[in-house]
């Protein structure tokens, strides 16, 4: 796999969907535990690789032409491309003993094997797309439930590690791009909304990580005492309203501050075409403005699919694996300009 | 790593202890862990995901009233024995936000409705979709009857509080009658 670009790269990041200028995905998951098992804080490692083992096969069985990490054999640096792919969660990366993923086709569907849960499934959808991702999660659930007895509670529904997840132990999230709320500083107005009517609000890379490039994450928070249906609508029919109000401040800038918002993108563009060394911030940071700049129609040739696919090509481990070798944080810097700028070249 | 007390056994417990601003690392194996007792509030966990443990510190800490000491004075008795099924201690579950097995939800359910409640800000009763197999054996006119009996019972008892938990139960179990999907 060394020297290439890695197989992470979902669907979601190219497909342009729905709301797509400003919503760059969906994401439903299922926390699910398998009955007769302790769950992964309270099991020893035989009984965790045995589960590992049964787990991977019923998933080969159940899902469409899955493609399973094992976590554990794996290099630090392909488990971190996965996570930087939004394949898999940092804990799964960083934990310990036999675990895995197994990733369906386009990168759409996965399943998370001993994480916090025995099972976390996800499907990742390009957009704003609950009620596409809801069908898609709710058939590979159904067909899972077909292979696995799954720890179930009549009065409070599926049972998981943490009590936060139980009940549906689902989370609806939505990753919004919202540079023209940051720069006018509105964004906390709408975060603040946000919270007071109980949903969560997360960085890129999900719980505890910065908002990095204006990405923010929006989730629900509680899992028991509604349906799915429910928890859907009430992450999903809030997103069309941050979705207009960063739409009116991107086209106010526009109409109002020119010189200003296309200084800002066009200097942004000219650090990615021109800039010899790049960390992942300022990266992050330019390829945010770039990013409006297409939306916007300042900047032709260049795509938000490929802008999209940057975010996560210089990231890190991505960038290392394009390598082919290790990088320290300096030779990263150059990897990452010197990437950026060949990409970009292509696209002109 | 080797638990530091027996030496022999893997050491899946790991403890930070604050003592005095000094940070003290402690690394044990199960047993010996539940052997020592484990004072929940003495340690701070090393908790793997410190957003969820936070998020439900907090949701304790909100929850009773101010200046008492809040997990332990909702404590109702019953809680001192570990999970029958796979002898988590509820300290420890205090102290890592996670449980140990799916037998703790009602082995230690007196502790956990209050913050499902508090963390869910609604009655503990799923409402949601089940699988197929349990759809089939759970049927939902006789969870409703047996609540309803013990609803009755209740009210005997002048248990009025359990009466309205059941109550709601009820009712929500009511209104989402016929909406499932699975």
């Amino acid at each position: 796999m060394s020297g290439r670009e890695p197989g992470t790269l979902g669907e979601w990041l190219s497909a342009g969907g729905p709301e797509g200028d400003v919503v760059m995905s969906t994401r439903i998951r299922l926390a699910r535990n398998v009955a007769d098992y302790p769950f992964l804080g309270r099991i020893d490692e035989r009984r965790k690789a045995a589960l590992e083992h049964s787990l991977r096969e019923k998933l080969g069985a159940c899902l469409d032409a899955p493609v399973y990490h094992d976590l554990e054999a794996a290099t630090p640096v392909d488990r971190q491309c996965l996570v930087e792919g939004h394949v898999i969660s940092r804990d799964l990366a960083q934990g310990r003993g036999a675990r895995g993923v197994a990733v369906g086709p386009g990168g759409v569907l996965s399943v998370m094997v001993n994480e916090e849960d025995h099972l976390r499934v996800q499907v990742l959808r390009a957009g704003l797309a609950p009620d596409e991702a809801w069908a898609e999660i709710l058939a590979a659930d159904r067909r899972l439930e077909g292979a696995i007895d799954f720890a179930f509670s009549p009065e409070l529904g599926y049972l998981t590690a943490c009590p936060t997840n139980v009940g549906t132990g689902m989370r609806v999230s939505v990753m919004l791009h919202l540079p023209a709320l940051v720069w006018t500083k509105q964004v906390d107005k709408v975060l603040h909304a946000v919270s007071k009517i109980n949903l969560a609000v997360r960085g890129f890379y999900g719980e505890g990580t910065q908002a990095l490039g204006d990405f923010y994450q929006i989730s629900n928070q509680a899992t028991l005492g509604r349906t799915e249906e429910d928890t859907l609508r009430a992450v999903a029919d809030y997103v069309p309203h941050i979705v207009a109000f960063e739409r009116n401040w991107r086209r106010k800038l526009l109409a109002e501050h020119r010189a200003g918002i296309e200084d800002r993108i066009w200097r942004a563009y000219g650090m990615l075409e021109r800039a010899r060394l790049l960390t992942s911030e300022e990266a992050m940071e330019y390829l945010s403005a770039l990013r409006v700049g297409v939306d916007l129609g300042l900047i032709g040739g260049v795509t938000l699919a490929a802008v999209n696919e940057l975010f996560i090509l210089t990231q890190p481990a991505h960038l290392q694996k394009l390598a082919g070798r290790e990088l320290d944080t300096p030779a990263r810097d150059e990897h990452r300009a010197a990437f950026v700028r060949g990409k970009l070249a292509r696209l002109n | 790593m080797i638990c530091e007390s027996c030496n022999q056994n893997l050491a899946t417990v790991h403890l930070t202890e604050i003592v005095q601003k000094h940070k003290k690392e402690t690394h044990l194996c199960e047993a010996c862990a539940q052997q020592k007792g484990l004072p929940g509030k003495d340690f701070v966990s090393a908790a793997k995901s410190q957003f969820s443990v936070k998020e439900f510190l907090g949701a304790i800490q909100g929850g009773p009233a101010k200046g008492q000491p809040a997990a332990e004075a909702a404590l109702p008795a019953g809680l001192a024995e570990p999970c029958a099924r796979c002898g988590l201690p509820f300290s420890e579950f205090k102290a890592t936000g996670r449980l140990g097995c799916p037998g703790c939800y009602e082995h230690f359910r007196a502790g956990l409705v209050p913050l499902l409640e508090k963390i869910h800000g609604t009655t503990p009763q799923h409402v949601g979709r089940m699988p197929r197999n349990v759809g089939a054996r759970v049927d939902r006119e006789k969870l409703i009857a047996a609540f309803q009996r013990d609803l009755t019972l209740a009210v005997e008892r002048e248990e009025y509080e359990r009466a309205a938990e059941l109550r709601d139960k009820i009712r929500a179990l009511e209104q989402t009658e016929g909406t499932r999907t699975a």
